[in-house]
């Protein structure tokens, strides 16, 4: 990714570190690497993530995984996305009816997940294949259009889904399974750790595909169909194939986020989890984050949810107890400005800095391309 | 059969109502293909301010003459606020992103909606707010045995009028020529001498002004605002809009209209809670085989 | 610089990780946290829970035993939804589990958020007192779903109790209630969610037991703006009743306005969910003047006795208008805890926990009343109120062991 000559200190400084200049190198070039190590080893030397912290961090790899799916669609071809959300619902209703006692699949786990991630992309496909062929703004609202249709019929269709309430209860990974005298499904349903451990496995694993990917035919050919489809078609990368195969990707991995998700609150929730709101926010995550570029993607999430569950609650207790806002008006509250900085941070994104807070090179290049 | 004739009558007016909405849409997107995602949360703006203005005058106590004068105080008080601050919005956000690539746009208008919904959640509070009834409630076909109140004939009244001076404007003015002109091709219209930025903010104040009209139909039909009604209102405003055929306007009324009754008769007879659904379900068929709406004209990309 | 941008929000994100994550115990210090809806159009009904809990609290001099008590009043519902949430409730739960401190957990608002945050806090043997949850899976046996209750109780032991009637009671005399009244067709609506599906459904039924025709029975979209097509389908059936189990934040009021523009002369019935000013004022006072029942599972606030009048009165005092039905029941749940924790005199979750099922006779704002087996309180009462003058007006009780003895 970063191709960065062998480091050496500030030209003709004396006294420069070379040691100090291999880790920064070492830091800046394998940083997945290095943030890898750091959350294996976190829940050995934060004891908080055996509790709550730990759900909360598992559900931010969780984000993570679905903003990079994501990030296939918008960040690498090009594409408007404003349903992920829906995929994300039906990999985990999939997942849901694939495991819960109320139906006579109960598969295993990695079946599960494995079969509700390709019957995702499988939906991905039937909604592509007619709609890509659509002017960008056009696609955009068809995907919009079948985030609401899902969510609907998630709602609607009780018998199936549960409506409101939901699927449940999703057993936990492993239930039943006996690794060394230990009930694995006890465990995942008690020590939150367990979840940590799958869902950074899975991201770790979703990290390196993508990263294949990115360097791949298929990755290139994304980015060619994003920078100019015509030259691309005249190039002899198959447009429609391109872009039908990345609305693939981007729906079997925002799937895989759905069985994760369903598997580690042990219930679907209820379909307005899989709304639009859902959809926009992964969407700002990944446009502040960097479109096109992973580590962007990962920051971007971690901002976005670390405002929304870890800053805005603390900022909101905060207030409380300093009791600035004895009426409760949402004007003095934190929590009730979310939209407008929000908002606000897109616009600032856009106009200054499209390419996001950690761009990939090429889209920073495109971005600022002269008019 | 009377019943399908209500529902008929429901729906035509709903779709009325939803044909104002669309009608702003499809200006901006006619002049600079943007798809306005803040049009909704404008229009939910306009509301808290004919709520405001209605609580303040107190007019829910006016009577007779007084209440239709009320009327169009509200709409053209309604009709600037909404046409200046879209005008505001465009020249802050929207100009310099003029040439940028289609997402930043895009994008920041994403951004503008949240913030509007911000300000309304601060103006109106999180719960719903009830709107006066101000027109009176007299049904005037009960001898047909159905309902309908000089309610429902406003929003229809005011819809033709409005569409009739929208056309005008766009066909015969100069106004309406250069807005035609830039919709073509902004680089040619510049050469001809247009101020290609004046005829945009001129465009996004008529697609405003109209909001903040539909704003206080919206209020006086419905009855209830919300801080969020901009988003659902957005979605099926723009849903007919480009079901008509976007950049065209007699396009969006035919799509207004059309998704109205859609939504009526499907409530009728599918069930209301599938209503949703089904007009998302044809969005996405009609733009599958014919993407350029109803009443639009196919445009080839050019390379 | 790209570099610092990066490594500046990614020691953000880590130092808040780090921050979030510190907690020692104090072994004077006993906490008490709710989980309820405190952003969003519930804001209003929750607001008035804290305040009875804040009073409750505050009765007992702040303390409890040899130990202070400090309240934590935790939101479950977030911004972006403008409602609870799953994620948000299960967070919740688990701060409240991984806090030492914290002895009782009184929440939750929704039902369906309870179904959520019970299997956690079962976990931990924390005592859970709900002031409002009516869905009647959560405890009783045989009338929810299948494998409720006991999917909420993966340890088979019990901690959750309310202290408000479930709607095998409210739904039912409903029904009881309008064949009383005269009523022979009604229409149905409900708002596809947990407690609002599930009261219409046990309405549903005693309605149909009872011979009173049911002309229709739909599911409403609660994010739909208006329903003038619904109501036109509903006037096309000409019922004398119309009853509707949702809430406010659901559209109760909208209905209501929508049924009056379409010249529907039919009574409204709607349950607990819509007690509150908030409806009447969302519906319009005109629109239910003399035509809308509100039923709600106890006593409404103006008929309260004992000590439930001297809470009424004092929360007048403090705040300077009547309390919404439910402030009372958020009091109630306080004063149980506060009792259990007082009477384990230590800071065991589970003995706490034992100690408040257990109670069979408590003397309390409420009356006097006990929980069962399941967890449920005694109390069977069933008010019915009509909105008069734009304000909640009592109509008559209906006692259940009253309702069993009638034909």
């Amino acid at each position: 990714m970063n191709m960065s000559p062998a480091p050496t200190g500030p030209a003709g400084e004396p006294g420069s570190d070379p040691l100090r200049d291999r880790v920064l190198a070492f830091l800046r070039e394998r940083w997945d690497f290095v943030a890898l190590v750091a959350l294996a080893v976190a829940p050995l030397v934060v004891p908080a993530l055996g509790g709550a912290l730990g759900g909360q961090v598992t559900m931010l790899f969780i984000y993570c995984i679905l903003a990079l799916g994501l990030n296939v669609m918008v960040g690498y071809t090009g594409l408007v996305h404003l349903g992920i959300a829906a995929f994300f619902g039906i990999g985990a209703y999939l997942f849901a009816i694939l495991t819960v006692p109320m139906y006579p699949f109960q598969m295993r786990f990695v079946t599960a997940a494995a079969v509700s991630a390709l019957a995702t992309a499988g939906v991905g496909l039937a909604l592509g294949a007619p709609t890509l062929r659509l002017r960008g703004d056009y696609l955009a609202i068809v995907t919009l259009g079948f985030g609401e249709v899902v969510k609907v019929t998630l709602r609607n269709l009780e018998q199936i889904t549960g409506g409101m309430k939901g699927l449940n209860p999703v057993p936990p990974p492993g239930a039943g399974l006996k690794i060394g005298g230990t009930d694995l499904g006890l465990a995942f349903a008690i020590d939150p750790r367990w979840f940590y451990y799958l869902a950074l496995l899975t991201l770790a694993g979703v990290v390196v595909a993508m990263r294949r990917l990115e360097n791949s035919r298929l990755g290139r050919a994304w980015v060619a169909v994003r920078e100019d489809e015509l030259a691309a078609e005249a190039m002899g990368v198959s447009a429609t194939r391109v872009k039908l195969s990345a609305f693939a990707m981007s729906s079997a991995v925002a799937g895989l986020a759905g069985c994760l998700y369903a598997a580690s609150l042990s219930t679907t929730a209820d379909p307005n989890a899989y709304d639009f709101n859902r959809s926009i926010m992964v969407l700002c995550a990944v446009i502040l984050g960097g479109l096109g570029s992973i580590p962007g993607t990962l920051l971007g999430v971690a901002l976005l949810v670390g405002f929304d569950t870890v800053l805005a609650p603390w900022a909101d207790s905060t207030i409380q107890q300093w009791n600035i806002n004895p009426s409760g008006s949402s004007l003095l509250s934190f929590s009730g400005w979310r939209l407008a900085i929000f908002g606000l941070a897109l616009i600032l994104v856009m106009r200054y800095r499209p390419e996001g807070l950690v761009p990939s090179r090429r889209m920073a290049a495109e971005l600022h391309e002269a008019h | 059969m009377v019943f399908f004739l209500q529902q008929c009558l429901i729906g035509l007016t709903n779709g009325a109502l939803v044909a104002m909405v669309a009608l702003g849409y499809t200006m901006v997107y006619g002049i600079i293909r943007l798809i306005n995602f803040a049009h909704g949360d404008l229009i939910m703006l306009g509301a808290c301010l004919a709520l405001t203005i209605v609580s303040v005058l107190g007019m829910a106590t006016w009577a007779g003459a007084g209440t239709w004068l009320g009327v169009v105080l509200l709409v053209v008080l309604c009709g600037l606020f909404c046409g200046g601050l879209n005008v505001a919005v465009d020249r802050i956000v929207y100009r310099p992103l003029r040439n940028a690539p289609k997402l930043a746009p895009l994008v920041s208008a994403i951004g503008v909606s949240f913030i509007f919904m911000n300000i309304g959640l601060f103006w109106l509070g999180p719960a719903d707010r009830s709107f006066p009834e101000l027109l009176p409630a007299t049904n005037l076909l009960a001898g047909e045995g159905l309902q309908f109140t000089a309610k429902d004939l406003l929003v229809i009244v005011v819809v033709v009028p409005l569409m009739i001076a929208l056309s005008v404007l766009v066909k015969t003015t100069r106004l309406g020529k250069a807005m035609r002109a830039v919709s073509q091709d902004p680089t040619a219209a510049a050469l001809v001498g247009i101020d290609v930025d004046r005829v945009i903010a001129a465009t996004f104040f008529v697609g405003g002004f109209l909001g903040g009209a539909a704003s206080v139909i919206y209020g006086l039909y419905i009855n209830t605002i919300g801080f969020q009604m901009g988003f659902q209102n957005g979605l099926y405003a723009f849903t007919a809009a480009v079901l008509g055929g976007i950049g065209s306007i007699p396009g969006a009324v035919v799509g207004g209209i059309v998704i109205g009754l859609v939504r009526a008769l499907s409530s009728a007879y599918v069930g209301e809670r599938w209503t949703g659904a089904i007009v998302f379900a044809i969005l996405i068929v009609i733009l599958v085989f014919r993407p350029e709406g109803l009443l639009g004209r196919g445009t080839k990309e050019k390379v | 610089m790209p570099m610092k941008a990066r490594t500046w929000a990614a020691w953000l994100v880590v130092g808040m990780a780090v921050a979030a994550g510190c907690r020692p115990a104090d072994p004077t210090l006993v906490k008490i946290v709710s989980s309820l809806p405190r952003t969003g159009s519930a804001k209003q009904q929750s607001d008035t829970i804290v305040r009875g809990i804040r009073m409750a609290i505050e009765e007992a001099g702040g303390r409890v035993g040899p130990f202070r008590i400090e309240y934590l009043d935790l939101d479950d519902s977030t911004a972006a939804a403008g409602q609870w949430t799953s994620e948000a409730e299960a967070a919740n739960a688990r701060r409240a589990l991984q806090d030492p401190d914290v002895m009782a957990y009184i929440g939750t608002f929704n039902s369906g958020a309870a179904k959520v945050s019970m299997p956690i806090l079962n976990l931990g043997d924390l005592l859970m007192v709900s002031p409002a949850n009516t869905a009647v899976g959560l405890t009783k046996p045989g009338l929810g779903a299948p494998g409720e209750p006991e999917v909420y109780r993966p340890t088979g032991r019990f901690n959750y109790t309310r202290v408000v009637p479930a709607d095998d009671l409210q739904g039912p005399l409903s029904a009881d209630w309008a064949k009383k009244r005269g009523v022979k067709t009604v229409y149905i609506l409900d708002d596809n969610e947990v407690y609002g599906k599930g009261i219409a459904d046990l309405f549903d039924e005693r309605c149909r037991e009872l011979g009173i025709e049911v002309l229709g029975h739909d599911s409403i979209d609660a994010k739909a703006q208006e329903f003038k097509s619904l109501m036109a389908s509903v006037k096309a059936t000409s019922p004398d009743l119309v009853y509707f189990g949702g809430t406010t934040q659901t559209k109760g009021g909208q209905l209501a306005k929508d049924m009056a523009s379409a010249g529907i002369g039919a009574l409204f019935m709607v349950p607990d969910g819509c007690r509150e000013q908030v409806f009447i004022d969302s519906a319009g006072a005109a629109n239910l003047e003399g035509r809308c029942f509100v039923t709600f599972g106890g006593l409404p606030p103006e008929k309260l006795t004992g000590k439930g009048q001297a809470f009424v009165e004092r929360y007048r005092k403090m705040f300077g208008e009547l309390p919404e039905a439910y402030a009372v029941y958020g009091y109630e749940a306080t004063c149980v805890a506060l009792q259990a924790i007082r009477e384990v005199g230590a800071k065991e979750r589970r003995a706490i926990t034992e100690r408040a099922l257990a109670i069979r006779d408590f003397d309390g704002a409420l009356g006097r009343w006990g929980f069962d087996a399941n967890g449920d309180t005694t109390m069977q009462t069933l008010t019915v109120s009509v909105v008069k003058d734009g304000k909640f007006e009592f109509e008559e009780i209906l006692d259940a062991s009253e309702e069993a003895a009638a034909p």
